[in-house]
């Protein structure tokens, strides 16, 4: 069926008008299947007939449910794959013909993707790019090696610069700054942004920022989270960095390189760019290399330090099936950690006792598998994020702090998830 | 022939002593020096043997009667022997006395020999498994060649046969009893602890005429301002002279071993092996002749040490291995069952303390727990600013505001520990109840720097020291009340060397007190059997057994008392940073405990230090629930009788108020 | 270049720390981490020699924090008798608020050592982390961030192991000299101790001190806690945008699960760790 919508202004008519003989038939045919309920008005928007919705509840009174649980599901279905599709419809599409200037953004790519803090990235370089409407600037992303990604426009990029050669690939320093160096020639962007990640922009933007200016160099923002407009700052903007390993907040102009942490504005979700491929008319002067990149080593998850765990699959009392929980730990990349008593009973090494009188984790999500949660246990768990506690007894203090707990046996519930996992890797592997 | 050989023999055998002795004073003297009254402790140590020393024998009353028979035979066999035989002087009632005496030493042997026949594991067994015949021959022999002396039998009995081996039974037990006194043989513990009595580094400790039961505990200050002087004890020669002598002394009864924790748990130490390795490092050589147990899981033979040598080698062993000394939870037990008074505690914080300060090798979290108390003044290194943040809802007065109190409350740093907070609740609840004027110091209170002093980092504990007494010298203040022997401990007997001097009590002595001027009124007990743990820095730290076990008795119950109470309390393993440096053993300390309360049958365990509930409360599957006397206190409280609230008895304790003056 | 089997001159530079809770001076933690592996490097390169330096303002509280590096020399350096060169450290005495790179590259390139370690980022003033850049961009020589682990060195090439994100690692070979530097995945510090901290001496050298003038322009406050971002809900309908903004705050108050099955137990569990962006 086509996507294109026509209007039949006599219908709408019939539709609005109550008292007209065939209104039932046409706001049925207009909402398409028997659901007589919403409709989208002429201007575009839903509009709804609450007399055709809802039932009569018990005391003969009529109820209407806004949740949408009542709805008939194929029509629910049907209307919300319809809104996503209007969400996604939504984005203007915009086409920086002329730009008055760049901003150039070197994104991260972490698995050839966009991660959400490059999108946070390239939401701010819209910010610096978008300020005056009467004369946009236009993003420029510098991607190094293949990418997978195809929501480039998606994310706020006007023009592409694909550098995919060999020498770009790895830990290539030198190769790349050689490579940001020449587009600093070719387009002299205004704005230079990268993500002050540890492997992604921290270092290159170092470097870059020491190599601009002609070798005098660019004192880079570092750690920038927030920018707001300034006339009086050279660039028109000041920025909020933090300093003192995050113990300072520095107010200063916004100079022309800046590192910015994750969060540091709001993806673009309303336009669509165009993402031109833009290619460098020089070639790039090849660098002298004196860093050799030899490929990664193969590392053991279990070895990871637990306090710098991300993700930390725990023991304790509860535990029985203990192969299945270190298959489990290997087959989710957890980090093992086990309660005291789990460590006292052998099951585990000493330095992987989480708590007070253990280590104090950070991890981002820690699944606490058979374990009560004793007070020293529950203190050293104080600055995760998100606990999952798995657990035979509904009172254990464990529970209490947890933000999802399942209430079952561990072994059980342990191999679902494992099975889980392997299912959908197994999936996504084949869609790949 | 015999009044020929016997002053031959005797004076050959106080000769060689002699030469022994100064061959031992050499080695003692290798240590530091240190201030020691000579004269005034010689005087003393007649009374310290026998009050002092005694006291500790006569917990175990055979062993008791048969020392004071053997020792005292021997001492009078001797003397006697040398007027006798030795000047000649055979006057029929000093031989008499010497037929006595001897016959007193002999009837003293035949107990040591019947113990000796199935030893018990803590004894010591090689050349002292000989000292019963040694004792039997020395006084036999002297014994019958007294006899002609006395006229019982005729000079010239029996036959030159019987003659010589007379002199050869004689000839041994001299020189076991002489020779070996002052050569290293048993007999050395009479030579070295008669000194060592004399010339204790603690003098303090002994009791006194005016009725002072004596006590010292604390640990004793290192010089920091002096850059030259040693961090801690890094060779045996770097113990003072006093203590080397001290470790002579011991006479490997073994009686600190049966009372260690870490021993019982597996955890390689035994305080007994510890001192003796002193003495082999002391005189240089292997430890193979060690007769005794082991360290746990470390057999003897395998370590050496010299005088000037490390005790605690950077790379691979020497004379201790560092776990040994890191296994000690400092319960001081070893110390209180000690008979020859030797401070086991004190050594191993000394070698400790050269670890931690010049080695910076505290093993497991000890760095981790030593960088919190430098960075945040606690050892779990949490914000200093929190440390009031559990009692937000309780308006608790700041010392800081009110500027004196009638009692300043301690915290601890069971104030950032969310199990004791529980107890500090129930302690300010009662307090309140009493109407007690208090305040703390809140933020401006620091950890005690018990750990860091215990893990053998007295700079740490003398920075922490320093600062908590310039802030405790800004209020006015009658006494300190805390709920942390710890602390209570370090304050009291350890502050005051750094200048600061107060009048320390644990919550329960003035829970008692309090309870005593009838300002607390409690409501009858009606939960299960109860059991009481002594925290060791309560007990044998300070002494204080009867206190938490009036206000058990004020709340109406009737306590079940563990085998193991009072000053023979089991540790629980949480003291002396053990929990923090984590030595692993077969058994853990903690679950030992529990297991003697579960034998009591009781169903729950008061106890008063904090770190004990930490530790008895991680047991798992265990049979009592633990609770802090203040808590039993609070949940017992009821209001006092209206006409007994209005009565003058109410009025704080020990002080008149400005009010009642006018 | 000289004999591989004499070691290598390797210069740590440290900085005054400041504790992240109490704000007190400190031994910086990575630049400990960097000390701690060059002082593992005396195992790969016998004969190594490790010469500490700092550049900045001399107190007494920094000086206190900068022999907290110094007492790091007791652990192996003494057992060896190997002599790793830590009883002293060189402190290029600046003003306050002096730029410490000029005063860094003069010292380094007098007397250049083989490889220079320091931390990413300091943990006081600007702490921007481009210390080490701007070093290596004016001394020339290669830069390797992130280093967990010192492998070999050979013939004027140092095999390294840089850290990556969830404990990976890569191997690199770079060319001495070089510099590194190294965050959290280095090896942790070794305990400082009280003794040879306290012994140790400091050469002081008075260097010429450029004032850091856009440093002293820039406003400074204490760290600001950052809103939490909000999950904008662009809903098409009302319906949806009330849904979004009424739903219960995921795991705000936690979700028990009881008596549902294991499968349906693990895909609760699932779904949060893939919201979570845990499972790859």
């Amino acid at each position: 069926m086509s996507e294109i919508y026509r209007r039949d202004p006599r219908r709408e008519w019939i539709a609005r008008n109550r008292l007209h003989p065939e209104h039932t038939r046409v706001l049925a045919e207009l909402g398409g299947l028997g659901a007589t309920s919403e409709w989208l008005g002429p201007n575009g928007v839903i509009r709804k007939n609450p007399h055709a919705i809802g039932f009569i509840g018990p005391n003969g009174v009529k109820r209407i449910d806004r949740s949408g649980a009542q709805q008939v599901g194929q029509a629910a279905a049907s209307s919300i794959s319809a809104a996503r599709q209007a969400a996604q419809d939504n984005r203007r599409n915009v086409n920086i013909e002329a730009p008055a200037f760049l901003v150039a953004v070197v994104p991260e790519l972490s698995g050839g993707r966009l991660s959400s803090h490059d999108k946070d990235l390239l939401g701010l370089a819209r910010r610096l790019a978008d300020a005056d409407a009467e004369q946009p600037g236009a993003v420029v992303a510098i991607l190094f090696g293949k990418y997978k990604e195809d929501a480039l426009g998606e994310a706020g990029i006007d023009r592409v610069v694909h550098l995919d050669e060999e020498l770009y690939a790895g830990f290539a320093p030198e190769a790349r700054l050689a490579a940001l160096s020449a587009v600093e020639r070719e387009l002299a962007p205004r704005h230079w942004l990268l993500p002050d990640s540890p492997l992604g922009g921290a270092d290159l933007g170092r470097r870059l920022a020491l190599r601009l200016g002609g070798g005098q160099g660019e004192r880079p923002a570092t750690g920038l989270w927030q920018i707001e407009a300034d006339a009086e700052a050279p660039l028109g903007w000041r920025c909020t960095t933090r300093g003192a390993a995050g113990s300072l907040d520095i107010q200063r102009p916004l100079p022309r390189v800046a590192l910015a942490l994750a969060e540091c504005a709001e993806p673009v979700d309303e336009t669509r760019h165009a993402a031109e491929p833009l290619s460098l008319a020089e070639a790039i002067p090849s660098a002298l290399s004196r860093i050799e990149d030899l490929g990664q080593v193969a590392v053991d998850p279990a070895g990871v330090a637990l306090a710098e765990a991300e993700f930390i699959l725990s023991g304790g009392n509860g535990v029985k099936d203990w192969d299945g929980f270190h298959y489990a730990a290997k087959v989710l990349g957890a980090t093992e950690g086990a309660s005291r008593v789990a460590v006292d009973d052998g099951f585990i090494a000493r330095h992987r006792q989480v708590g007070a009188t253990g280590t104090w984790v950070t991890a981002r999500v820690y699944l606490a598998v058979g374990i009560s949660g004793a007070i020293q246990h529950l203190q050293g768990i104080q600055s995760c994020e998100k606990v999952v506690a798995i657990n035979l007894d509904p009172g254990c203090d464990m529970i209490k702090r947890a933000d999802l707990a399942v209430i079952g046996d561990s072994a059980e519930i342990l191999a679902a998830l494992v099975a889980k996992v392997e299912q959908q890797r197994g999936g996504q592997r084949d869609a790949a | 022939m015999l009044e020929i050989l016997l002053p031959i023999l005797i004076f050959a055998a106080l000769a060689l002593a002699a030469i022994g002795a100064w061959r031992r004073i050499r080695l003692w003297r290798q240590g530091r020096p240190a201030e020691v009254d000579l004269l005034r402790g010689l005087v003393a140590m007649p009374r310290r043997y026998l009050v002092d020393l005694h006291h500790v024998v006569a917990r175990d009353k055979a062993m008791s009667n048969t020392h004071v028979a053997t020792a005292g035979g021997f001492v009078a066999a001797a003397m006697l022997m040398i007027l006798v035989h030795g000047l000649g002087l055979a006057n029929p009632v000093l031989g008499g006395l010497l037929l006595a005496a001897s016959a007193l030493m002999f009837v003293g042997s035949l107990f040591v020999a019947r113990r000796r026949r199935n030893p018990p594991a803590r004894l010591s067994k090689g050349p002292w498994m000989r000292l019963p015949k040694s004792l039997m021959a020395f006084s036999l022999s002297v014994f019958l060649s007294t006899l002609p002396t006395v006229g019982v039998l005729p000079a010239d009995v029996g036959s030159w046969i019987l003659a010589l081996a007379l002199v050869a039974a004689l000839a041994w037990g001299l020189g076991e009893m002489f020779f070996g006194m002052t050569w290293g043989g048993p007999m050395k513990h009479a030579f070295a602890g008669a000194l060592h009595l004399a010339f204790h580094r603690r003098p303090e400790r002994f009791s006194d005429k005016q009725g002072g039961t004596g006590r010292s505990t604390g640990l004793k200050a290192l010089n920091l301002e002096d850059t030259s002087a040693p961090l801690g004890v890094e060779t045996p020669s770097d113990f003072t002279w006093n203590q080397l002598l001290g470790f002579d002394a011991c006479v490997q009864c073994g009686r600190c071993e049966a009372a260690c924790p870490a021993f019982a748990a597996g955890q390689p130490l035994n305080p007994k092996k510890l001192i003796q390795d002193m003495v082999v490092g002391m005189a240089g050589g292997s430890d193979a002749a060690y007769a005794g147990s082991p360290y746990p899981g470390k057999p003897v033979g395998e370590h050496a040490g010299e005088p000037h040598g490390p005790i605690v080698a950077r790379q691979g062993t020497a004379l201790v291995d560092a776990e040994t000394l890191w296994s000690c939870t400092t319960c001081r037990a070893c110390v209180e069952e000690c008979p020859m008074m030797i401070e086991h505690v004190d050594a191993i914080v000394d070698m400790r303390r050269f670890l931690t300060l010049e080695h910076g090798n505290t093993p497991n979290k000890g760095a981790e727990v030593l960088d919190n108390l430098i960075a945040t003044d606690n050892p779990g290194g949490f914000d200093p600013g929190s440390r009031l943040h559990w009692a937000a809802d309780l308006n608790l007065p700041l010392m800081a505001d009110v500027k004196q109190a009638d009692v300043l409350l301690w915290l601890g740093d069971g104030a950032f520990d969310m199990r004791n907070q529980r107890t500090l609740r129930a302690l300010v609840k009662v307090l309140r109840a009493a109407e007690v004027e208090f305040a703390v110091l809140g933020n401006e209170e620091r950890d005690s720097g018990d750990v860091a002093r215990r893990l053998g980092d007295e700079a740490t504990f003398q920075s922490l020291a320093g600062r908590n007494i310039a802030t405790l010298a800004k209020y006015r203040f009658q006494r300190i009340v805390t709920c942390d022997p710890h602390s209570f401990h370090v304050l009291g007997n350890e502050y005051g060397e750094l200048g600061g001097n107060y009048e320390v009590r644990h919550h329960t002595t003035f829970i008692a007190e309090l309870y005593d001027a009838d300002r607390l009124a409690f409501a009858p007990w009606k939960g299960g059997t109860v059991t009481y743990h002594d925290p060791c820095y309560l007990g044998r730290y300070n002494g204080e057994y009867e206190a938490p076990r009036r206000v058990l008795e004020a709340l109406g119950i009737q306590l079940n008392e563990m085998e193991r109470s009072g000053f023979r309390s089991r540790c629980c393993g949480g003291g002396g940073g053990a929990p923090i440096t984590d030595i692993p053993g077969e058994r853990r300390i903690p679950d030992m405990r529990m297991n003697d309360v579960k034998e009591t049958g009781a169903e729950l365990v008061a106890v008063g230090c904090p770190q004990c509930t930490a530790m008895l409360e991680g047991v798992v599957d265990a049979s009592a629930e633990v609770r802090d006397i203040a808590e039993l206190v609070a949940d017992a409280l009821v209001a006092r009788p209206i006409a007994d609230a209005a009565s003058p008895a109410r009025r704080p304790v020990g002080k008149t108020t400005a009010e009642e003056v006018f | 270049m000289r004999p591989e089997q004499q070691g290598i001159e390797v210069a740590v530079l440290v900085s005054v720390g400041r504790h992240p809770i109490t704000g007190r001076t400190r031994r910086a933690d990575q630049d400990a981490r960097g000390l701690e592996l060059a002082l593992g490097l005396e195992r790969q390169v016998p004969g190594s020699r490790v010469s500490l330096l700092h550049a900045g303002p001399r107190s007494e509280e920094s000086e206190a924090a900068l022999r907290g590096y110094l007492g790091m020399a007791a652990g192996a350096g003494m057992a060896a008798g190997a002599g790793m060169g830590l009883e002293t450290l060189t402190l290029l005495e600046q003003a306050e608020g002096s730029d410490a790179i000029p005063a860094l590259v003069e010292h380094l390139a007098a007397a250049p050592p083989q490889l220079v370690i320091t931390g990413a980022r300091a943990e006081r003033g600007e702490g921007s982390g481009l210390l080490p850049y701007a070093l290596a961009e004016r001394l020339g020589w290669p830069l390797v961030n992130g280093l967990a682990a010192v492998e070999k060195v050979e013939n004027g090439v140092a095999t390294l192991l840089q850290a990556l994100p969830r404990g990976q690692r890569r191997r690199l070979k770079v060319r001495l000299p070089a510099i590194v530097s190294v965050d959290a995945a280095a090896p942790a510090a070794r305990q400082s101790a009280f003794g040879p901290a306290r012994r140790a001496g400091l050469e002081v050298g008075r260097v010429a001190a450029e004032p850091d003038l856009a440093l002293a322009e820039w406003q400074l406050a204490p760290a600001r806690k950052r809103p939490k971002r909000l999950k904008i809900i662009k809903a098409a309908s009302a319906r949806d945008r009330f849904k979004a903004a009424a739903a219960k705050v995921e795991g705000g108050n936690g979700q028990v699960l009881e008596g549902v099955s294991a499968e349906q137990g693990a895909e609760a569990i699932f779904k949060l760790l893939k919201e979570e962006g845990i499972l790859r």
